[in-house]
């Protein structure tokens, strides 16, 4: 076993400088067992498992050479055929014959462009879990060989079976959560990735059309602020605009609004806070979907907020401060741009600040008493400690589920689908061009992209542009709040 | 003398202090109450519209009564339960969600405690790159490749069926080990190594051991994995998209009520399964809020 020590990187310099040096160190160790293992290690290069053979580890080697021979035969049958069209993507269209003998057209089928995609994907990730199994069978030989000259035990199957529940556990348990990731994340996420280099859009769906490798044509279409043939780039800086400033609002209303309303609730003077609490939590408790559909109708142009305000007079008096177009006789609550981004930021105050509130009155709760105490004794007032000793330490506590909070805003889609689907449409024609709204996010734009105008290659674009803003956002973050030395200040 | 004059005044001026200042607290006591009360109305008006509506009279939605103004009648829980239509197949639903969260709620949490004994417990190479490679894959939104999954589950020919369903809620369910791990990083290395020094294997200190220790974390993890189909609308309404109404979930069924020619006869039954689902799921939520919040800032503290 190589060492179990591990060293932490503090900075995302050294992290990577880490990852490099591990990398050349695989590389390094494959070659030395390549370049010092006897015949047997050298024979694995090619007949995989020979090194086991060599040792004795015969249902290993069997196993192993059992695999290698599956994957000769996937090349043959499967790969082979997907990676040769996987430069066009596919040249035959479907077309339709007419057949003499029953007198009816017979649909010839073509080549379909996505499956060519998907399959090809699925090859080559293959390829390299191959060349790292490859790889390790390689080293594995060698290390055997090692073994074998120092007069080392070489273990039996059983034992190596036994070793799966024991030293080896890891490789049991990962196992199968690892084949579900793949499926679901990795190898949706490298079709993501390559769909955007191709012009796969309404125009060029198969099975009945084909689609092909356009290169950056699409992030050059989204990154172009001419109002041209497209309106896309002018969309994509509005809508992302929003988005940042959607996802900082409604981060930062509901983290202040939660610790503010534990705060409160928490108080000495208030009665029953038993009771407020679990009202609060209530309403979370009830499904988003059904909340937020509601409150849709309870602000709806004809809603019975709407009925409410004119009847009290709100509606004429926003009107006269020209807060609602005179030529409107309700407070288009969700329906004008402005109007629905307040009320958007508001109600998701109502929906998160519950939330916040549970977290803030459990991380509350654990705030150092010494600390406060010695700074009342200080001569400290209320404001003076809540500023410079409460909110650090919930500062601290909260800072990463703070980011994480900013990352899953952004793509916040419930919120904004719910509320504004089917109701808000907009009228600035070249973001309509777009298929995009006012209110739109990037995620609910890529969604009515994708769902109702099958424009898969720029949503594809998008989705790439919103992981890497993700991301971008959560590493400064980590490094930031996860850097070494920081987690023990409060042990 | 005058110093006696002198001490004298400084007691009455406590006292009026101490007067004004009792004057004070009440105020206040009673300003943050009311505010308190206030917050409260306002965070509880939907829910109680939502209560009221579902024992309405009338099926539309009424743009003028917060109240039922027609009456008030226990039909709409009626339809819901008792008289499926095209519509509303409320009890279809309800057993096709009930199923899904089961299952996917067994493979997410077994794939989460896996994970996480792995990367909390075991020290092991490629244990740092494996879970940096995994914080980063997991900011990438389930809703940007949804796509991609829909046609991967396409392939697999599992579209509009409830397997598909189970694996798209669970297949991936191993990434989100951080809070379950941040739990298992508190359990005291010692325990584990007394028991290895007795002899026992890998395995059996995760069954026998770190597993009965972490039920509160266990806890959290089935509750939140079987709320999660009920919640979910994305992928629902993406993947079981045959328009047989019978297949949905609630989250897709009720959504249709409130559709353009519907709402006008079904916004009254939509509140009232809304309430029903709410009930159960409300009950699953305050049992696990409390170790949503042990789970949150324990694992937040611990990286």
């Amino acid at each position: 076993m190589a060492s179990n020590k591990e060293v932490h990187a503090s900075s995302i310099g050294e992290a990577f400088e880490m990852f490099f040096k591990n990398i050349k160190n695989y590389f390094a160790d494959f070659g030395k067992a390549l370049s010092k293992g006897d015949i047997a290690v050298k024979l694995s290069t090619v007949l995989m498992g020979a090194g086991y053979f060599a040792r004795k580890k015969f249902i290993v080697g069997l196993l192993t050479m059992l695999m290698e021979a599956a994957f000769i035969f996937m090349c043959i049958f499967y790969a082979a055929p997907n990676l040769a069209k996987f430069g066009t993507l596919g040249d035959t269209v479907r077309s339709t014959q007419f057949d003499p003998l029953t007198m009816q057209n017979t649909v010839i089928e073509g080549d379909n462009s996505f499956l060519i995609l998907l399959n090809s994907v699925i090859v080559l990730f293959l390829f390299v879990v191959f060349i790292l199994l490859w790889i390790h069978n390689i080293k594995r030989a060698y290390e055997l060989q090692q073994d074998y000259e120092k007069g080392v035990h070489i273990n039996t199957f059983v034992e190596d079976v036994k070793s799966l529940f024991n030293g080896r556990f890891n490789v049991t348990l990962l196992a199968l959560p690892t084949v579900g990731i793949v499926l679901m994340n990795i190898i949706p996420i490298l079709i993501l990735i390559a769909v955007a280099f191709t012009n796969y859009d309404q125009q060029h769906m198969p099975p009945s059309a084909l689609f092909t490798w356009v290169g950056l044509a699409n992030f050059k279409n989204i990154i172009n602020l001419s109002s041209g043939s497209s309106a896309f780039g002018y969309a994509f800086f509005k809508v992302l605009g929003w988005t940042l400033v959607w996802a900082f609002f409604s981060t930062f209303t509901c983290f202040l609004g939660g610790i503010v309303m534990a705060k409160l609730i928490t108080y000495r003077k208030v009665k029953f806070p038993k009771f407020w609490r679990t009202l609060f939590v209530v309403t979370i408790a009830v499904p988003q979907f059904v909340t937020l559909l509601l409150v849709r109708y309870f602000f709806g142009d004809t809603g019975i907020v709407n009925s409410f305000c004119a009847s009290i007079g709100i509606t004429d008096f926003l009107k006269s401060i020209g807060l609602v177009a005179s030529h409107l006789s309700y407070i288009p609550f969700l329906t004008h741009p402005g109007w629905a981004k307040f009320m958007i930021i508001m109600i998701n105050i109502w929906v998160g600040v519950p939330y916040q509130m549970l977290i803030a009155t459990g991380v509350l709760l654990n705030i150092p008493e010494s600390q406060i105490e010695s700074a009342k004794l200080d001569g400290a007032n209320t404001w003076q400690i809540f500023w410079h000793i409460t909110m650090p330490y919930v500062l601290f506590v909260e800072g990463p589920t703070l980011i994480t909070d900013f990352v899953r805003n952004i793509n916040n889609f419930n919120v904004i689908y719910l509320l504004t689907q089917d109701t808000f449409v907009t009228t600035n024609q070249t973001l309509a061009n777009a298929n995009a709204k006012e209110v739109d996010l990037l995620v609910t734009w890529l969604f009515r992209l994708t769902n109702d105008y099958y424009n898969y290659k720029m949503a594809s674009v998008i989705g790439i542009i919103v992981f890497v803003i993700c991301a971008v956002f959560s590493l400064i973050a980590f490094s930031r709040f996860l850097a070494n030395g920081r987690e023990e200040s409060y042990q | 003398m005058e110093n006696a004059i002198k001490r004298n005044d400084n007691f009455y001026l406590k006292e009026e202090k101490l007067r004004s200042k009792k004057k004070t607290e009440l105020v206040s006591t009673v300003v943050i109450n009311v505010l308190i009360a206030i917050f409260a109305l306002i965070w509880i008006i939907p829910i109680v519209w939502l209560l009221v509506t579902a024992f309405s009279k009338y099926t539309g939605i009424d743009t003028m009564h917060f109240f039922p103004a027609q009456g008030w009648t226990l039909n709409n829980f009626k339809v819901v339960l008792f008289e499926p239509d095209s519509v509303c197949q409320y009890v279809a639903w309800f057993k096709n969600t009930f199923v899904i969260a089961i299952f996917s709620c067994l493979i997410s949490t077994t794939f989460v405690l896996m994970v996480s004994y792995a990367f909390s417990c075991m020290r092991f190479k490629g244990r740092q790159t494996m879970m940096k490679f995994s914080i980063i894959l997991n900011m990438f939104p389930g809703v940007l490749s949804m796509i991609a999954v829909y046609f991967v589950m396409k392939q697999l020919g599992l579209t509009n069926s409830h397997v598909g369903m189970v694996i798209v809620y669970s297949a991936g369910s191993g990434l989100g080990y951080l809070i379950c791990k941040g739990f298992m990083d508190t359990i005291p290395t010692t325990i584990r190594e007394a028991a290895r020094l007795d002899g026992a294997s890998e395995a059996q200190i995760f069954f026998k051991i770190i597993l009965p220790l972490s039920k509160p974390i266990i806890v959290y993890t089935v509750i939140s994995a079987f709320l999660a189909p009920w919640a979910d609308f994305v992928f629902a309404k993406l993947m079981l998209n045959s328009g047989i109404s019978s297949d949905w979930t609630v989250a897709i069924g009720l959504y249709n009520m409130l559709g353009k020619d519907l709402k006008s006869h079904y916004f009254s039954i939509f509140c009232a399964g809304g309430l029903l689902i709410s009930i159960p799921i409300s009950v699953l939520f305050l049992l696990m809020q409390k170790y949503y919040v042990e789970g949150v800032t324990g694992g937040a503290s611990k990286g």
